[in-house]
């Protein structure tokens, strides 16, 4: 190969290199919404990507199936115990509910923290080289998602939407590492213990809490649930449990360790939360299926 | 013409089960420490641009690195020009490679670990993670590439049959 970098590669290397560049300072300013090539590349492919995604999650929930059923017995028989709580339970919580309505009603409360809408959305992609903790889910700004919104499963908060596209968002998952990565939280024992949830602790792959006063007073076990300060979270998301705490390396703030409570791996449907009226998406109330 | 845009659509597919069906089949999804990141689009690239030349690789390189920094990458620009620039410094499409397959797969193998290397390096020098090349080497970097390894020496052989078909197709100007 004579001259292989002749002059003009050389200058066209040159020329690439300042592309690269700017193209990294563009993507890293803050609060930056998709432009629309983007949007449109994002939004085609995701088409293409749930049609691949939805087999493979049915067939993975096969195999998932084909295991659960081993310990059928046994967790029915757990199950048909807590039964007779339940009812119990479902009578209080009615009580409850009937109460709370009186007293906001003569307080003149008309919303809360609490209050939110749920929208479920399919897992179409994982960044495959997980250099980032990002999925992308098949609901983007034509269904109302918007940026920052919550986003959980069943069991507890995973993380926040990143990007919205029109059909198509990119969720950003609690483990991920960027320092921008911040939610804020609180540990419940009797009064709250306000904190940030940032990122995942390398060595003990625990959630770290961090920037809790010095003074409170942790309990290992404590459930860590969303504080709804920030604005855009509603309140009491729950996120996992206090494994053990330590001062920080100053001294002057406390970090603890947290197990999520939702499993970050196997994701295949996540629930979008919109902070706002409470109401539940017609397509997965059960109430709107089952009775009227 | 459905020959002709083959070696795109079947690129387009390896693109998109990277992310979709690998993704939720991947052994760390089963609790495991090591990971393992398909570069299954890269290698065909590279396989591409040694067979076809590389006006070819280097094409392929720039449209996939695209689409990867605006699907699945936080940042723009990284995988273009990675994917883009050792396409075209590693397409060295002259006979030694094209008749020796073990070559040709080492090549291909070489660049795998010079993107590998060149992603961790953005990635340290971006603030975008803090591991220690330790841990990178161990559980991130030699699975993925013996994992890699193997699905490349498996496809090597059909991959150059596949070329040599669409290549004699072209000089008997049936495309």
């Amino acid at each position: 190969m004579p001259s292989f970098f002749s002059n003009k590669r050389l200058i066209v290397l040159l020329v690439c290199i300042i592309i690269l560049v700017a193209l990294i300072g563009y993507s890293m300013s803050e609060r930056r919404s998709l432009s629309w090539p983007e949007q449109f590349l994002t939004d085609s492919i995701g088409w293409v990507q749930s049609g691949f995604s939805r087999p493979a999650h049915f067939a993975a929930g096969f195999f998932e199936s084909v295991n659960d059923m081993r310990n059928i017995y046994e967790e029915n028989q757990v199950l048909k115990s807590h039964l007779d709580e339940y009812a119990a339970l479902q009578v209080e919580l009615t009580e409850l509910r009937r109460v709370n309505e009186e007293l906001k009603d003569s307080l003149d409360m008309s919303e809360n923290l609490y209050d939110y809408t749920v929208r479920s959305a399919l897992v179409i992609h994982r960044s495959p080289d997980r250099w980032n903790e990002y999925i992308g889910i098949n609901k983007g700004g034509q269904d109302g998602i918007e940026e920052n919104m919550a986003v959980m499963t069943s069991s507890g908060l995973i993380g926040k939407v990143h990007q919205v596209s029109q059909f198509s968002s990119t969720i950003q998952l609690l483990s991920d590492q960027d320092h921008t990565n911040r939610i804020s939280a609180f540990a419940d024992n009797g009064e709250p213990t306000y904190g940030f949830i940032e990122g995942i602790h390398e060595e003990s792959g625990y959630l770290q809490f961090t920037k809790i006063d010095i003074d409170a007073e942790l309990e290992e076990g404590q459930m860590v649930v969303t504080s709804g300060l920030g604005g855009i979270f509603p309140r009491g998301l729950p996120i996992g449990e206090i494994v053990y705490f330590e001062p920080d390396e100053f001294g002057l703030s406390q970090t603890a360790f947290i197990e999520p409570a939702a499993d970050f791996r196997q994701l295949d449907s996540v629930l979008v939360i919109e902070r706002g009226a409470s109401s539940l998406e017609p397509d997965i109330d059960p109430e709107a299926e089952g009775g009227e | 013409m459905m020959r002709k845009y083959s070696l795109f659509l079947v690129l387009f597919v390896l693109f998109i089960i990277e992310g979709t069906v690998f993704q939720i089949f991947a052994p760390d999804q089963f609790g495991s420490d090591l990971l393992f990141i398909p570069r299954w689009s890269f290698m065909l690239i590279i396989f591409a641009g040694i067979f076809r030349g590389r006006g070819t690789g280097t094409l392929y390189g720039v449209i996939f690195g695209i689409m990867f920094d605006v699907i699945y990458s936080a940042l723009l620009g990284i995988y273009t020009f990675a994917m883009g620039l050792l396409a075209y410094l590693l397409s060295i499409s002259i006979p030694f490679f094209q008749r020796n397959l073990p070559a040709a797969v080492f090549l291909t193998i070489t660049a795998v670990i010079l993107l590998e290397y060149f992603l961790y390096g953005m990635m340290l020098l971006l603030g975008m993670t803090a591991i220690p090349h330790q841990e990178f080497l161990y559980s991130r970097f030699l699975p993925s590439l013996a994992m890699n390894f193997f699905v490349l020496a498996a496809a090597a052989y059909p991959l150059r049959k596949w070329f040599e078909y669409i290549k004699r197709n072209e000089d008997d100007g049936l495309l």
